[in-house]
Formats: C-alpha cells, sequence, structure tokens
C-alpha cells in the first residue's frame, strides 16, 4: 500500500464531513476504490513543472459576456420552487432543527 | 415511407415543405421506441421478462404528450406559411441530466426521483423554437459519473443496440442507444470527459464535444462545472453539424458562455479537406495504466483494430487531398486522468452539496434526530455508489491540507495539457495542425459487468478523450468501421478552439469518403427484424 | 492588578443598496415580504442554474475600497465556501477568497478627544447573503428571500482598542456608507452587520492572545456593550489563572449577555476553490481610476474644511457634515446667501433641523430647497420680514411650496416701513396709553419696549422695528 492511503480512521471522519453515512459493505468498497483513485493520482506528484506554469480553471481562456446590468426582473413562479420541498408549511421551508450535541459548523 | 430511416436534415426539409406532417414522424419514432426500448428504468427491482435482456432501454421517460403539442405547433405554422425552424418535426432525445419544464429530470439519481423543474435548459429551449420535438428523457450513469451508464439508479440501464450484452459507454448511453436504434434522428447528451464521444463511438454514431462556453450550460445539471460541454449525438456528420447550429451561441444565463460568433457548419461540410493538415500521434497509440495499489503506471496496448482504423481514416483523408502530420508530440495526454481525478472529483463534490432534502427530491422517510441526520440520511438513501465516491474523493484532495498536492497541482497540469494542444495547433508551430486524428476510445464496447465498480478502469476508458475536456477544445467522435466482433469503432478529430467547422469537414469527408463501405450496412442487433431491416 | 489593553477587530457584512440579487435578478431588499416570495432558481439553489454577476454590486464594492483607501484588484475572483447550513441552498456560498476586490486601506476615526485612531482594513470582499431561518415548535423553518443578496465582507486588523472605539468605528462606517451611497446601513434592518474578534494582553505587551468571537452584535450600542462586557470577563478569567479559549459566542442584546455558542478549537475546512461558473472580475485601469474620483469629498474632510472655510464650531461642523445631502444643502445654502457661513449654520442647526424631526424628512427629502431658505434669510437679514415670519416660512414653503417672496407679498407678510402708515398706528397707541405716555415723558424711558410691542400687536408683528423705535420717539418727546 502507499503511504497515502485512507485508513478506516480518516474515511470515518470524511465520511461524516460529506454528510454521508455508509453500511461496511460500502464502507469497504468505497475505501478500497478510494485508495485506488489516489493510487492512480500520486502520478501528479511526480510531474515536474516548469517555471511559471499558471493553473487553469477552464482550459481556454474564457471570453464571456461582461457582468448584467443591476435590474430587478421577477422570476414568475417561486410558488413552484417551495412546491418542490419535500415539507414545507406552505411559506416556509421545513426542517428538524439541530439535536443536542450536533456541530452548527 | 418509415420516417425513422430519415436523417434530421431530411426530415426537416420535407416537414417545412409541407410534405411530410410532424405529427407523422412523432408517431413513426414513439412506435420505435415502443418496439425496440423495452420497460422503462425505475427505482423499483423489478423482475424482468427475459425479452427485455436484448431490449435498448434508452429512455427513461417519454415525453409523448409535449412532443405532441409540439408537433401540433410545427404544423400550424407550416399551414400559416411560417418557418417551423431548422428543425422541423425532428425528434430529439434528451439526456436526463437537462432541466425541462414539464419532464420529470432525475439526472438518474433517486435524490432527484420527483424533481420538476420550473424552467428549461437553454440548450433543450433552443431546440425546442428550432422545431424539434422533445420526444423523451435518456437514461445515464448515474448525475453522469462512469463511462458505461450502468450506474443509473433506473434500472435496467441502456444497451448496446449493437450487441445488446455490451455497455451503450457512458455517460450519455442513453442518448447514444436512442440515435443508434432510431428511435431518434438526435439527441443531446453531454461531454465532462468524454460522455459525449465514447458512448457515441460504443453506439457507432456521431458525437461531438463542443469547445468549452460554445453551448450554454444553464439548465444542465452539473458534473464538473469547469469541463461539461452540452453536445449533439447524431447518425452523420450532418446532422451533428445542424444541431450544433441551433445549440451554439451565447446566452446570457451562462457568465462562460462564449461570445464568438457561430459559423455556417453546414455551408463548412462542403470545402473538403485538401489542405487541411491532420495530425496523427503515437501518444494516442496506447493508454499508460496504473497499478491500483502501487500506483506505478504502464504502458498498455489498446485494442488494435482502434489503431488499424485511425490508419485507416488518415489515409482515406490524405486521398482526399489532407495533409497527414506524423508523430505529433502530445506528452501530456497521459497526465490527462489523473488530473480529471481531481478536478472533476472536486467540482461534484461542491456541486453535490445542494442535494440535501431540503428544498427539493428526496428526503429520507427514517426518523431522524436532527438536521445533521436528516442530511446523512437523505444523503446516504438518495446517491448511489459513485456519487458518494466522487464527493469523497473530491473532499479529500480539496482538502486544506491536500489542495496543494493535488488540486492546485492538476490545475496546472491542466495547463501542460492545453499547451500540448497549443503547439500542435500553432498556426506558426512545427505542427500547424487543423485537426489531431486519434482513436476515440482504448477498445470497443465492453461486456455489461465487466468494468462497472473498477472506478479506476472505468475512468481509464476517458483516456483518449478527457483531454479535449483540459483543454476546453472541440472534438467530434465518428464511427470508423466495426471490429472483428461486429462491434462500432470510433474515431476521433480534436480542433481548435471554436474550430467545430474544422473536424466537422474532416469528420465529413471521411464519412462521404467511405459512403459505400459494407460495414456502413450493418444493421445493429437491436434492430434486426425491426421495420429497419425490412 | 495588572493594566490590561483591549485588542479588537471587527468584521462587518455590508448589504449593498443595489436593484437586485448579486448573481439573480431578484429583488435585492425583501423587508416587508411574504417568505419564499423575492426567490428564483439560482438563489434558492435549483440544480443546473448558474450565477450571473451584477455589475453594480462590483461598481459599489470597488466605490467603498477607494473611500477605505484599499488597494482595488485589476483581477479577483469568486470562490466557493462550501459547507452545509439550510439557509444556504448551494451547499456553498459564492465568495472571493484569497483575491478579494480590495486589499489593505484604512479608515481614520476621530476619538471624543480629538485625537485620530487610523484604524487598518485587511481586506474587503464581495459575497453572497444567506437566507434566514427561525425555530418554531422545536423545527427550524427557512426563507430564502435574503439568499443572494450582495454583501461587502470587510475586516479590520486588531486596531481598535475599546468597545467605544468599536462603536465610533461602525458609526463612522454607517455615515460613509451612507455618504457615497453604497448602501442603506440601516443596523435594525440589517444592512450592516458586525462580529467582534476580542483579545486581552498585557499593556506594553506586543503578542495577540487567544481570541474570542462575538456574533450577531447588530446595533451601536451592542458592539459597545458586548465588547466591554466580553473584555472585563476575559480579565476576570486570566486573574483567576484561567486560560482563554477559542470562543464563539452570541450576544444576546435582550438581556445584555453573552451566551456560548461554539467551541471553534477546530476551524471547519470549507475547501475554497475558484468558482467555475463565473469568470474573474476584471478591472481596467480606468475603471479603477473612476472608482477613486467618482468618490466624493469625505465626512472628515469635508468637516475639516467647513471648520476652515466657514468658521463653524467643531459641533455645528459635526452636525453639519453627520449626512452628505445635509451638509450639500449648508453649503448650497451658504452660495446662495452670499457667504453667510454663520447665519445659515444657525438657521440650519436650530430651525430647519426642528422642521426636519417635525416632518421626519431628511435634508434631501424636504420640499424646502437650499434657494428657498437662502431667498427666506436674505428677506430676514434685508428687513424686509421679520424674524419670526421667517421662520414661519419655512413651514409655509414645505408645507405648501411657492417661492418665499411670493407669499410675502401675497400674505402681506412684509414689514410695515411706511411712514404714514407706521405714525398712525402709533397715534392710536399712544391715544390709547395715557397713563404711560405721561410716565415715559416724567423720565420712565425704559417703556420704549412696551410702546414697540403696542405697535407690533397692532400690526401683527409687521411693523419695521427699527422705523418704529424712531418714529416713537419722535412723537413721544414731541
Amino acid at each position: 500500500m502507499t503511504p497515502d492511503s485512507i485508513t478506516p480512521e480518516m474515511f470515518a471522519k470524511l465520511v461524516t464531513l460529506a454528510a454521508l453515512e455508509l453500511t461496511p459493505e460500502e464502507s469497504e468498497y468505497l475505501r478500497t476504490e478510494l485508495n485506488h483513485q489516489l493510487a492512480a493520482v500520486k502520478e501528479l506528484s511526480e510531474i515536474q513543472l516548469a517555471e511559471g506554469v499558471q493553473p487553469s480553471l477552464h482550459g481556454l481562456d474564457c471570453q464571456g459576456s461582461a457582468p448584467r446590468p443591476d435590474m430587478w426582473l421577477p422570476f414568475p413562479n417561486p410558488a413552484e420552487i417551495l412546491a418542490q420541498a419535500p415539507d414545507s408549511d406552505g411559506a416556509y421551508f421545513r426542517v428538524p432543527d439541530f439535536s443536542r450535541g450536533e456541530g452548527e459548523s | 415511407m418509415n420516417s425513422i430511416q430519415l436523417s434530421a436534415r431530411q426530415i426537416a426539409q420535407k416537414v417545412r415543405a409541407g410534405e411530410l406532417s410532424a405529427l407523422e414522424v412523432l408517431e413513426d419514432h414513439l412506435r420505435q421506441i415502443q418496439a425496440v426500448d423495452g420497460v422503462p428504468g425505475s427505482l423499483q427491482d423489478l423482475s424482468l421478462d427475459p425479452s427485455e435482456e436484448s431490449k435498448v432501454h434508452a429512455f427513461l421517460e417519454v415525453s409523448a404528450q409535449l412532443a405532441q403539442k409540439q408537433a401540433e405547433q410545427v404544423q400550424a405554422r407550416v399551414q400559416r406559411g411560417e418557418d417551423p425552424g431548422p428543425l422541423a418535426g425532428v425528434p430529439v432525445s434528451i439526456k436526463d441530466i437537462f432541466c425541462v419544464q414539464g419532464t420529470t429530470t432525475t439526472a438518474a439519481s433517486r435524490i432527484l426521483y420527483n424533481f420538476r423543474p420550473p424552467y428549461t435548459a437553454t440548450t433543450v429551449e433552443r431546440l425546442q423554437k428550432a422545431g424539434a420535438l422533445i420526444i423523451g428523457k435518456t437514461n445515464l450513469d448515474e448525475f453522469t459519473y462512469g463511462s458505461s451508464s450502468e450506474s443509473s439508479a433506473f434500472q435496467p440501464h441502456p444497451n448496446n443496440p449493437w450487441n445488446t450484452q455490451r455497455v451503450t459507454g457512458g455517460s450519455s448511453g442513453g442518448s447514444a442507444a436512442s440515435v443508434a436504434a432510431r428511435e431518434v434522428p438526435l439527441s443531446l447528451g453531454t461531454d465532462t470527459g468524454g460522455s459525449i464521444r465514447q458512448p457515441a463511438a460504443f453506439c457507432g454514431v456521431v458525437g461531438l464535444k463542443p469547445t468549452y462556453g460554445r453551448t450554454s450550460r444553464y439548465g444542465l445539471i452539473a458534473f464538473g462545472s469547469s469541463l461539461d460541454c452540452p453536445g449533439p449525438l447524431a447518425r452523420d456528420v450532418p446532422d451533428a453539424a445542424l444541431m450544433l447550429q441551433v445549440l451554439a451561441g451565447t446566452d446570457p444565463k451562462d457568465s462562460t458562455s462564449a461570445l464568438a460568433p457561430v459559423p455556417d457548419y453546414l455551408a463548412a461540410l462542403q470545402e473538403g479537406v485538401r489542405g487541411l493538415r491532420i495530425g496523427l500521434s503515437r501518444d494516442y497509440d496506447h493508454i499508460s495504466y496504473p497499478d491500483t495499489l502501487t500506483g506505478e503506471m504502464s504502458v498498455q496496448a489498446i485494442q488494435p483494430e482502434m489503431n488499424s482504423a485511425v490508419r485507416d481514416v488518415a489515409e482515406a483523408l490524405a486521398r482526399l487531398g489532407a495533409e497527414i502530420v506524423e508523430d505529433v508530440p502530445m506528452p501530456n495526454a497521459r497526465h490527462g486522468i489523473p488530473a480529471y481525478f481531481v478536478i472533476s472529483r472536486v467540482e461534484a463534490a461542491s456541486n453535490l452539496h445542494r442535494f440535501d432534502g431540503v428544498k427539493y427530491g428526496y428526503r429520507t422517510s427514517a426518523p431522524v434526530r436532527g438536521l445533521s441526520e436528516l442530511y446523512r440520511a437523505t444523503r446516504a438513501e438518495g446517491f448511489g455508489l459513485q456519487p458518494k465516491l466522487r464527493i469523497l474523493m473530491g473532499m479529500y484532495v480539496s482538502a486544506a491540507q491536500h489542495s496543494a498536492q493535488y488540486y492546485q497541482k492538476a490545475l496546472r497540469v491542466r495547463s501542460m495539457i492545453r499547451s500540448d494542444f497549443e503547439q500542435a495547433f500553432d498556426p506558426r508551430g512545427a505542427y500547424r495542425l487543423d485537426a489531431l486524428l486519434t482513436p476515440t476510445t482504448p477498445t470497443t464496447a465492453f461486456r455489461r459487468s465487466e468494468v462497472l465498480g473498477d472506478s479506476v478502469l472505468m475512468q481509464y476508458s476517458d483516456q483518449m478523450t478527457v483531454a479535449g475536456n483540459h483543454a476546453g477544445i472541440p472534438a467530434v467522435s465518428i464511427p470508423a468501421g466495426l471490429d472483428p466482433l461486429g462491434l462500432p469503432i470510433g474515431v476521433q478529430f480534436f480542433g481548435m478552439d471554436f474550430r467545430e467547422d474544422l473536424i466537422l469537414r474532416a469528420a465529413y469527408a471521411y464519412e462521404q469518403a467511405t459512403q459505400n463501405a459494407k460495414w456502413r450496412g450493418v444493421i445493429p442487433q437491436a434492430l434486426r427484424g425491426s421495420e429497419v431491416s425490412a | 492588578m495588572k493594566t490590561y489593553e483591549i485588542v479588537i477587530g471587527l468584521e462587518t457584512h455590508i448589504q449593498l443598496n443595489t436593484a437586485s440579487k448579486i448573481f439573480c435578478a431578484c429583488k435585492a431588499d425583501s423587508w416587508g415580504a411574504e417568505p419564499n416570495t423575492n426567490i428564483c432558481p439560482v438563489c434558492s439553489g435549483l440544480p443546473g442554474v448558474l450565477p450571473v454577476l451584477n455589475a453594480e454590486a462590483v461598481r459599489k464594492g470597488a466605490l467603498l475600497a477607494a473611500a477605505m483607501h484599499a488597494e482595488i484588484n485589476p483581477v479577483s475572483y469568486f470562490d466557493r465556501k462550501n459547507y452545509f447550513y439550510p439557509d444556504l441552498p448551494k451547499g456553498y456560498q459564492i465568495t472571493q477568497f484569497d483575491e478579494p476586490i480590495g486589499k489593505g486601506g484604512y479608515m481614520d476615526l476621530e476619538m471624543p478627544d480629538g485625537t485620530i485612531r487610523r484604524v487598518r482594513i485587511h481586506k474587503l470582499h464581495l459575497e453572497e447573503d444567506a437566507g434566514k431561518t427561525k425555530i418554531e415548535l422545536g423545527e427550524r423553518l427557512v426563507d430564502f428571500n435574503r439568499c443572494g443578496v450582495a454583501l461587502v465582507e470587510m475586516v479590520t486588523e486588531p486596531d481598535l482598542r475599546s468597545g467605544e472605539e468599536a462603536a465610533q468605528y461602525l458609526t463612522q462606517l454607517r455615515q460613509l456608507l451612507r455618504w457615497i451611497g453604497v448602501s442603506e446601513a440601516d443596523m435594525e434592518r440589517g444592512h450592516l452587520r458586525c462580529d467582534a474578534n476580542v483579545s486581552i494582553r498585557e499593556a506594553g505587551s506586543a503578542v495577540l492572545n487567544t481570541k474570542t468571537e462575538i456574533k450577531n452584535v447588530n446595533s451601536i450600542d451592542a458592539v459597545r456593550q458586548a465588547i466591554s462586557e466580553e473584555a472585563k470577563r476575559q480579565i476576570e478569567a486570566v486573574e483567576a489563572g484561567q486560560r482563554i479559549q477559542s470562543y464563539t459566542l452570541d450576544w444576546d442584546a435582550d438581556t445584555g449577555t453573552l451566551r456560548k455558542m461554539r467551541s471553534k478549537e477546530s476551524e471547519a475546512d470549507y475547501r475554497y476553490f475558484r468558482e467555475p461558473d463565473l469568470l474573474p472580475v476584471v478591472l481596467s485601469a480606468e475603471e479603477i481610476a473612476q472608482a477613486q474620483s467618482s468618490l466624493p469629498e469625505l465626512p472628515l474632510a469635508r468637516r475639516a474644511r467647513f471648520i476652515r472655510d466657514y468658521q463653524l464650531s467643531a459641533y455645528d461642523a459635526d452636525i453639519l457634515t453627520s449626512e452628505r445631502a445635509l451638509s450639500d444643502y449648508y453649503e448650497e445654502s451658504v452660495s446662495l446667501c452670499g457667504g453667510a457661513a454663520k447665519v445659515v449654520s444657525n438657521w440650519m442647526m436650530n430651525d430647519l433641523s426642528r422642521l426636519m424631526n417635525e416632518t421626519g424628512k431628511s435634508a434631501a427629502e424636504l420640499r424646502l430647497r437650499p434657494a428657498d431658505l437662502a431667498e427666506i434669510i436674505q428677506l430676514v437679514e434685508g428687513g424686509k420680514i421679520s424674524t419670526a415670519t421667517g421662520k414661519s416660512l419655512l413651514a409655509k414653503v414645505e408645507a405648501g411650496g411657492g417661492k418665499p417672496a411670493g407669499i410675502v407679498e401675497r400674505e402681506g407678510l412684509g414689514l410695515i416701513a411706511d411712514e404714514g402708515a407706521l405714525s398712525s398706528q402709533i397715534a392710536a397707541v399712544l391715544a390709547e396709553s395715557a397713563a404711560e405716555v405721561e410716565s415715559f415723558r416724567a423720565g420712565k424711558e425704559s417703556l420704549l419696549g412696551w410702546f414697540v410691542g403696542q405697535v407690533m400687536r397692532r400690526t401683527g408683528g409687521k411693523a419695521d422695528p427699527k422705523r418704529t423705535r424712531e418714529l416713537l420717539l419722535e412723537q413721544l418727546k414731541r
């Protein structure tokens, strides 16, 4: 195994940060795959880059429109957005509150 | 005459001329879907009739009513003597990653199983304005995360019409299959690492990934926002050019959409290839593949028919007057997949943050003690394995302590990949290419379940295509024969920024030159015995 | 007991007064709107949609950066700050991380003792606001109306030394924001929100100790009080031999107490990366120069000039520069009055300010324009009307419009200076007041004022007081 591989402890922390929860089978499979992927990207760290190579965000240099003018244009059917909510009281999206001990960050 | 035999150009021309009714066209294609598609993908575990094994299963939803309304509108325009548009009456399937008002838009994920977008993607809107009939939504890898379309939450997944025991490729597998199976002449797909071109190659159709920003991303549920490109799948090059003509153009709703003028792609096809410089690269006649445990890279040969197809195409183009430029170096091509593993995952993990059971889509029905549990349970039940894997990978490589090593490095490697192409296409450089010709895939369509689950091997099936996404340049995959098993082989032309016209010219010249080739007469397995062969 | 120095840095969120939100065309201001009615697919985080930057948010951000003497970044970037929270519909906030629109800069605070405290600015960046949540019956209700409103987050260096200084900073910032027109800066409506980082150190020490962060200090008084409370708590803790822990504290304005929200020992990792859906924000040299040159004279500079050029007292100059429109009003009036700076100042400090209080209008909203005020002052100063008439004219013009001279003419409010008219009034007064006339003539000359008053009463205050006095003396001494 490569030294970079993700231990079950690191993996569990990652799963929590990702707001996921996994069955033991899923965990085993995903952790294995994750380590395989990290092995595959190990190559990146070995690439010698010439001085001054800049990061590229879109590949090509995007030449898009200028920022839009400041105009208020109401969306015609905001009610359709709320209507998608799994739970609402007709005015607000509704979710359970944080339970005790749950972090807010 | 059954209109499923016609090209999109022929349909539009006949509908505009009043020789063919859009309603009739719709009926023909709905009948073909009925004949070859089988049951649509479902979240339920269905026990399927064995006959379903040989069906295509391209569609998740057939929007017959929506298409019917559009067909009526087209006919009304024809009757009023108005121009119903360049795609008048042409049925088009839409990869179910595009939001279309009036359809359920699932991204092939349980987490969006019931999402009804109150807006329509710009590309789809352009198709509708051009008179196209939106006939349905096609299946794909969940959130486009895959290269076989098997990872859809909605099963059965699409099968390859050429051999239904083989995958369609992906992630636009349903789109490619629907075109190959003559269920539609055109389909709208997306390409993030090869997701239009690879399934196009596997299914023996034409697939074009435009320049990044040439087609609007508005309404496309994002995978890798800096890589995603909507583009056409079609049965021949002029149809792809016609569809691109409709799709291309700037969109005020997409800040990254390009302002560059849109040329007349169909007219460009007529200019031929005489004098075009077409490059070949030894860096594309093999793949580099890592040992899954050590990461040690080894060079592996690709299926030999791939390389011979590239040579055949090059020779055909040379005979038509193109200049073939051998040995164009693409030294950074091999870094395409590692860089993609990082960049696409970072963007994907972030793009999936919004699926949390609060605003739309799936929410866990399990009792939860608080908000965090709601998030976790919803995402655990709503996402399949591939989204989960991409979230975890993306979060790992963008964590503050890893970002420099992985993410920031990958963005620089992306620049290097781009610079390979810039040098090859530089009009004052050593190669001065108009297009680079490569295989589209290392192999023809693989067997179902053969690669699924091996996320590294699956990703490497995009090794030939992914550099185009990193560089942002256009690329088109076209059919170039069949392998000994009768499976389609695809070759690909990469081009310069916004020069889709040049690669389409090269592709069209080859297509025309091989119009009478024996392999072009072979009918996909799923269609044998249907009206097509009759 | 040792002496301690309190070290304070402020993080302010400033809501820009654009018409639309920063990345979509929804209305920026949702005040009074029903929940989830001012939303669209972009600001409520529906899948597939994309942000489009509002040019005015950039312009106002650059203007604010210029006002803070910050370096305006010619190329700034938007980044994603990733975290889960129900008021954040995309699961990430679009903000600026390492290349913000403004870097560095400062604001000079004039302290009550006349000294200047320079508060350095660390950076200013553009970002989108989050929604609002509230708890009802154990459930959290979410409203996305505020999502996507354009904010500038501005962070100071730890240069403030007391709750009072922090309050002064906010007061002056609020004035500046309104002055340059980038924000309504109404703290009650959340246009200006503040978090305070507080630590203490022994006087003379240069180290920065562990700090706590106080959230939700959303009024000037709250800032003053919360910081003082927290500093006191920290000093007591250190004196008792405890270690200060890196808490986040919530200020409860109702009870005037601090409540611990969470421990901040492990800083969250937001996994910032460039927002691929937006292009870099590019400001040309001309645009940057434009932001700098379009900046009006700032309050402190104007105040100093008022004291110097108009010989105003510091107090008057303070009041007259509290708002840009008011100070513009003053200068215009002075200029139309031919430079009678002190007289105009008196009118504005007393009578105009009373009128503004009574009508609830700002200087900019008054119907009575500087030209009207100048005309009234000139009528009074020229002896055309009495001071009392002048004062009543302010309200008349404000209520009914019209030019002051016209009202004087129409309503016959001008002073009676005509000798014949005055003499007959005086004769009548003297005829009615035989006893007083006798007393006067017997030497009680202080009665002159009383006679003037009588004439005023008969003429409804319109008798020219100077002429009346002269004529009275003539007739009484006859």
